[in-house]
C-alpha cells in the first residue's frame, strides 16, 4: 500500500482510538446530566484527578495493570465524596446552584493537583506488554492504540449489557429519564444518583488512565478533554448515549484529520459544528431534554 | 367583525393530535367561554392562538389579518392579551414593579436606556391607577411571590390587560379559588373587560354562563358544539361529554 | 432607594480614601488597587448577564481577553495610538465579539448556552494560541508604549507613571461603573431583570426578548472590553494563560457570587474580598487559587447570596422596619 494509504487508515485509527476515549468520558457525563439536568464542569478533573493517581501508582509499584484497576476507582471515590457532599446540597438551589458548585470542584482539584504533584508534566511509558507494532496490511500501527479502542469497546460493550439487560440497568436508566417518577415508585433514589455518579466518573477515570502513555500527565489535561467532552455531549443530546457516542466518534476523526490537513483551523471545526448543530437543535442531535 | 378567526386548525405534539379542525370564531365585543373535559386541548388551543406553538395545519386570523406563525411579542403589539393558567408573574418583582411592565410596554418604552425608570412620573401614576382598580394598591410593594393566591391570580389577569389590548384571552382564571373569591373575580374581569373582546377557559361553570355570550365546547381537540348558553346546555352531545356537568 | 444612596455614599468615602492611598502606602499597594478595580468592573460587567439577566456564562473571557488583545496589539503596530482610542479599542473588540456570538447565543438558555460560551471562550483562547504571527502564542504581545493622556493644548500626563496610571485607571472604572448603574435603572434595565424572572412573561408583553438579550450582551461585554484594556496598559503584557483561561471566565463568576449577584455592588465586595483574601494567601502559599476555590464552593454552600446578602440580612435585624424592605436592595 502506498503512504498516503498508509497515512489514511493510521490517522483513522488515532481519531477512531480518540474518539473511544472521549466517549469514555462523554458517556459518563451524559449520564450524569441525563439523571440530574446539570453539567458537571468538573467532570473532567476527575478524569485528571485519575490520571495523576495513575502515574503516583505507576511510580510506587511499576504495574500498569494496577494503576489501572485502581486510579480510576479512587477518582470514582471522590466523584461520590463530592456528589454526596456537596452536589446534594445544592440540589434546592437549581441548576445555576449545580454548575457553580460544579466549577468550584473543578477549580479545587485544578490547583489540588498543582499544588500536590506540581505543575511539570509527567511522562508515562506505554507498558511493556502493549509496546510495539502491530502489522496492517503494509501499516506498523502501535498496540497500544489498538489497546485503547479495544478496551474502549469493551467497556462500552459491558455498559450497554447492564444498560439494558438487567434490572439494575432498567432502574437507571428510569432514574436518568424520570428521577422523580422513579423516585415516586420507591426506587431509592438516592443510592441510584451515587451509583450513576460514581461509574460515570469512573469510566472517566479509566480513560484518565489510559490516555497518559499518549497525553502525558499535565494540568491542563482537564481543560482540554473536558471541553470535547462536553462539545460531545452538548451536541449529541443530553442524556442520549448513541448521540454522544456517534459525536465522539465523529469528533475523534475530525481532530485527527483536521489536525493533519488544517492544523490552524481544527479547533474552530469543531466549534463550527457545535454551533451549527445547536443552531437547529438546541437539545443536540439526540436530546430530548433541556 | 369577527376579531378573531381560525380556519382548519390542527396540532399535534410528536403523532398526538391535540387539535383537530377546530373552525372558532370570536366576534368583536363579545364574552367567548371555551369549556370541555380536561385534556381536551382548550390550553393548546390558547397556546397555539397565542403565538407558544406555530400550528401544525391551519390558519389563524385576528383583526382580519393572518397571524398563523407569529410569535406572542407580535402579536401582543397588535392588541392580544393573554393570561396563564398557573400564574405566570416576575416572582422577584413588586406588584408595582410587574403591572409597570405591563405600562411600558402599552407606552412602547422598549429599548430606552436613557432615563431614570423611577423617574419617569406618568409612568409611575398610571401604574398605581391599574394597582388601585384590581385592589391590589396595598401589596404595592409587596414581591409578586408574597402575595395570597387571590391576589396573585389578580396580578396574573391584569398582567393580561395592562397592555390594553383589544382581545384577553384568559386561562382558568378563577383556579384554585374559593367561592368568594370566585365571585370577586368576576366582578373584577366584567369590569376589566369592558368595551373588549374577551375569551375564557373556564371549568367552574357558575363562571361561564354568568360572563359568557357564548360558549364553546372543545372535546378530545375538536369542536363538540358552539353557540348561545341556553343552546349548549341543552345540548345532547354535550351533556353526554360532560355526564351532566351543567346542572347550574 | 435609601439603601442606594448609602452604598454611594460608602463608595465616594472609599474613593477619598482611595486618593490618598498611593500616597500613604506607596507604590505597591496602588498597583493592588489599580488590579482590584479593574476586576471590579471586570465581575460587574459579568453580573450584567448573571445577576441582572440571570444568564450564566462561562465565556466572558472572551471579552476581557478580546478587548486586552485588541488594546495591545493596536499599540503594537499602530505608532502614535493615542490613549483613549486605545480604551475604546478595548471596549469595540469586545462588542464586536459580543456582535458576533450574540445571534446563536440569544437563542439558547440554560446549560446550552453555559456549554456555548465556555465552547466559545475557549475557541478565542486557541485562535490566539495558534496564530503565533499575530498574537505572540502563548508569550503573547508585550513591550508596547503606553501613550500619555493629552489634551492638546491644556496637558499631557505621563501614563508611563504608576501614580498617573492609578488614578486615570481609578476614574475610568469609577465612570464606566456609574454607567452601567444607571443603565440597570432605566427601563430596559427593568426588562432585563423582567427576563432572568420570567422570559416568557416578557415576550408575552410584547417586548423582543433576544433582542434585549444581545443588548445586554454587547453593554456587558463592551465594560468587560474596557476592563480588559486597562489590564493591557497595566502589565504592558497581555498573554493567551493571562488573559482568556477558562479561569479567567470562572473567575468573574466566583467574585459576584462570592460578594452577592442580587446587588449592584455585590461583584465589587467579591473582587475586594478576593483581592485581599490575594495578598494574605500569597505570603503563605503560591496556590491562592486553591483558597480562592474553596471559598467558593463555601459560599455556594453555605451563603449563595453572598456577602451582599450577608450585609443585607444583617441591616434587616438591626432595624425594626418590617422585612419587606428588605427587598429594596435586591436587584430590581
Amino acid at each position: 500500500m502506498d503512504s498516503t494509504t498508509a497515512m489514511y487508515i493510521a490517522q483513522s485509527l488515532n481519531g477512531l482510538a480518540y474518539g473511544m476515549l472521549l466517549f469514555l468520558v462523554a458517556s459518563g457525563l451524559t449520564l450524569i446530566f441525563g439523571m440530574m439536568g446539570i453539567l458537571n464542569i468538573a467532570h473532567a478533573s476527575f478524569f485528571m484527578l485519575s490520571a495523576y493517581f495513575c502515574h503516583t501508582f505507576l511510580d510506587m509499584t511499576g504495574s500498569f495493570l494496577l494503576a489501572l484497576l485502581v486510579a480510576p476507582l479512587i477518582a470514582a471515590f471522590f466523584g461520590v465524596l463530592c456528589e454526596r457532599f456537596l452536589l446534594r446540597k445544592v440540589h434546592a438551589f437549581g441548576h445555576i446552584g449545580e454548575l457553580l458548585i460544579t466549577v468550584g470542584i473543578s477549580l479545587v482539584i485544578l490547583e489540588g493537583v498543582k499544588f500536590f504533584w506540581g505543575t511539570e508534566p509527567y511522562l508515562v511509558a506505554v507498558p511493556e506488554m502493549l509496546n510495539g507494532f502491530v502489522p496492517i496490511v503494509d501499516l506498523h500501527y502501535p498496540v497500544y492504540r489498538i489497546f485503547v479502542i479495544g478496551l474502549a469497546l469493551l467497556i462500552l460493550v459491558l455498559m450497554a449489557a447492564i444498560l439494558f439487560k438487567t434490572r439494575l440497568g432498567m432502574v437507571v436508566r428510569a432514574a436518568v429519564s424520570d428521577a422523580d417518577m422513579v423516585n415516586a415508585l420507591g426506587v431509592n433514589v438516592p443510592i441510584v444518583f451515587m451509583l450513576v455518579f460514581g461509574i460515570g466518573t469512573w469510566l472517566a477515570g479509566v480513560a484518565g488512565v489510559i490516555i497518559t502513555p499518549i497525553l502525558t500527565v499535565f494540568p491542563g489535561m482537564a481543560d482540554q478533554v473536558g471541553l470535547d467532552a462536553f462539545v460531545v455531549v452538548v451536541t449529541g443530546g443530553f442524556g442520549s448515549l448513541l448521540g454522544a457516542f456517534i459525536v465522539a466518534l465523529f469528533l475523534g476523526e475530525l481532530n485527527a484529520f483536521g489536525i493533519q490537513f488544517i492544523p490552524k483551523l481544527a479547533p474552530v471545526l469543531m466549534f463550527a459544528f457545535m454551533a451549527i448543530v445547536l443552531a437547529f437543535k438546541p437539545m443536540g442531535l439526540f436530546g430530548e431534554r433541556e | 367583525m369577527n376579531i378573531m378567526e381560525t380556519k382548519g386548525l390542527y396540532h399535534d405534539f410528536k403523532g398526538l393530535k391535540v387539535l383537530f379542525d377546530v373552525n372558532l370564531e370570536i366576534k368583536e365585543g363579545e364574552r367567548h367561554a371555551i369549556i370541555g373535559p380536561n385534556g381536551a386541548g382548550k390550553t393548546t388551543l390558547f397556546n397555539v392562538i397565542t403565538g407558544t406553538y406555530e400550528p401544525s395545519k391551519g390558519h389563524i386570523f385576528f383583526k382580519e389579518r393572518e397571524i398563523t406563525g407569529f410569535k406572542p411579542h407580535q402579536l401582543t403589539r397588535m392588541g392580544m392579551g393573554r393570561s396563564f393558567q398557573i400564574t405566570s408573574t416576575f416572582t422577584r418583582l413588586t406588584a408595582f414593579q410587574n403591572i409597570r411592565m405591563g405600562v411600558l410596554s402599552k407606552r412602547g418604552i422598549r429599548f430606552n436606556l436613557f432615563q431614570l425608570l423611577d423617574g419617569m412620573n406618568e409612568v409611575t401614576e398610571e401604574t398605581d391607577q391599574i394597582l388601585k382598580r384590581i385592589n391590589l394598591y396595598g401589596e404595592r410593594d409587596v414581591p409578586a411571590s408574597a402575595l395570597s393566591y387571590g391576589k396573585s391570580r389578580s396580578l396574573e389577569i391584569s398582567m393580561a390587560l395592562a397592555t390594553d389590548p383589544d382581545l384577553v384571552m384568559l386561562d382558568e382564571p378563577t383556579a384554585g379559588m374559593s367561592v368568594d373569591e370566585t365571585r370577586t373575580a368576576v366582578k373584577l374581569i366584567r369590569k376589566l373587560t369592558e368595551g373588549k373582546t374577551m375569551v375564557i377557559i373556564e371549568h367552574d361553570m357558575d363562571v361561564v354562563f354568568s360572563l359568557a355570550d357564548r360558549i364553546t365546547v372543545l372535546h378530545l381537540g375538536a369542536i363538540l358544539a358552539s353557540g348561545a348558553p341556553d343552546e349548549i346546555k341543552d345540548n345532547q352531545a354535550v351533556k353526554d361529554a360532560y355526564l351532566g356537568e351543567l346542572e347550574v | 432607594m435609601k439603601q442606594n444612596l448609602l452604598n454611594w455614599i460608602f463608595l465616594a468615602a472609599i474613593v477619598i480614601i482611595a486618593a490618598f492611598i498611593p500616597m500613604i502606602f506607596g507604590i505597591y499597594y496602588s498597583n493592588v488597587i489599580v488590579l482590584f478595580s479593574i476586576f471590579a468592573l471586570y465581575a460587574v460587567s459579568y453580573n450584567l448577564l448573571l445577576g441582572y439577566t440571570g444568564l450564566l456564562s462561562f465565556g466572558h473571557a472572551m471579552f476581557f481577553g478580546g478587548g486586552a488583545y485588541a488594546t495591545a496589539l493596536a499599540l503594537t503596530h499602530i505608532p502614535g495610538f493615542p490613549l483613549l482610542l486605545a480604551l475604546l479599542t478595548g471596549g469595540l473588540a469586545a462588542v464586536f465579539l459580543a456582535l458576533i456570538v450574540s445571534p446563536l447565543l440569544v437563542r439558547v438558555s440554560g446549560t446550552a448556552f453555559a456549554m456555548l460560551t465556555l465552547a466559545f471562550g475557549q475557541l478565542l483562547y486557541v485562535i490566539c494560541l495558534k496564530y503565533r504571527e499575530v498574537t505572540g502564542g502563548e508569550d503573547g504581545v508585550g513591550g508596547f508604549p503606553i501613550p500619555s493622556l493629552n489634551i492638546p493644548g491644556i496637558v499631557s500626563i505621563e501614563m508611563t507613571d504608576p501614580l498617573k496610571y492609578y488614578y486615570f485607571a481609578l476614574i475610568v472604572v469609577l465612570l464606566s461603573l456609574f454607567i452601567m448603574w444607571f443603565f440597570t435603572k432605566t427601563p430596559f434595565g427593568q426588562i432585563v431583570v423582567s427576563i432572568r424572572d420570567n422570559a416568557n412573561r416578557v415576550d408575552y408583553l410584547g417586548f423582543k426578548v433576544p433582542h434585549s438579550k444581545a443588548i445586554v450582551f454587547i453593554v456587558s461585554g463592551f465594560f468587560a472590553g474596557i476592563a480588559g484594556a486597562l489590564y493591557a496598559m497595566l502589565q504592558d503584557l497581555v498573554s493567551t494563560d493571562g488573559a482568556l483561561t477558562v479561569y479567567m471566565s470562572f473567575f468573574p463568576i466566583m467574585m459576584a457570587f462570592i460578594g452577592g449577584i442580587g446587588s449592584y455592588f455585590g461583584p465589587i465586595y467579591g473582587a475586594a474580598i478576593l483581592t485581599i483574601i490575594d495578598e494574605v494567601a500569597a505570603a503563605y502559599t503560591e496556590h491562592f487559587e486553591l483558597v480562592t476555590g474553596i471559598i467558593f464552593i463555601l459560599v455556594v454552600l453555605f451563603a449563595p447570596l453572598g456577602f451582599a446578602g450577608f450585609l443585607n440580612f444583617v441591616k434587616i435585624k438591626w432595624s425594626a422596619r418590617s422585612s419587606h424592605q428588605g427587598t429594596a436592595e435586591e436587584v430590581s
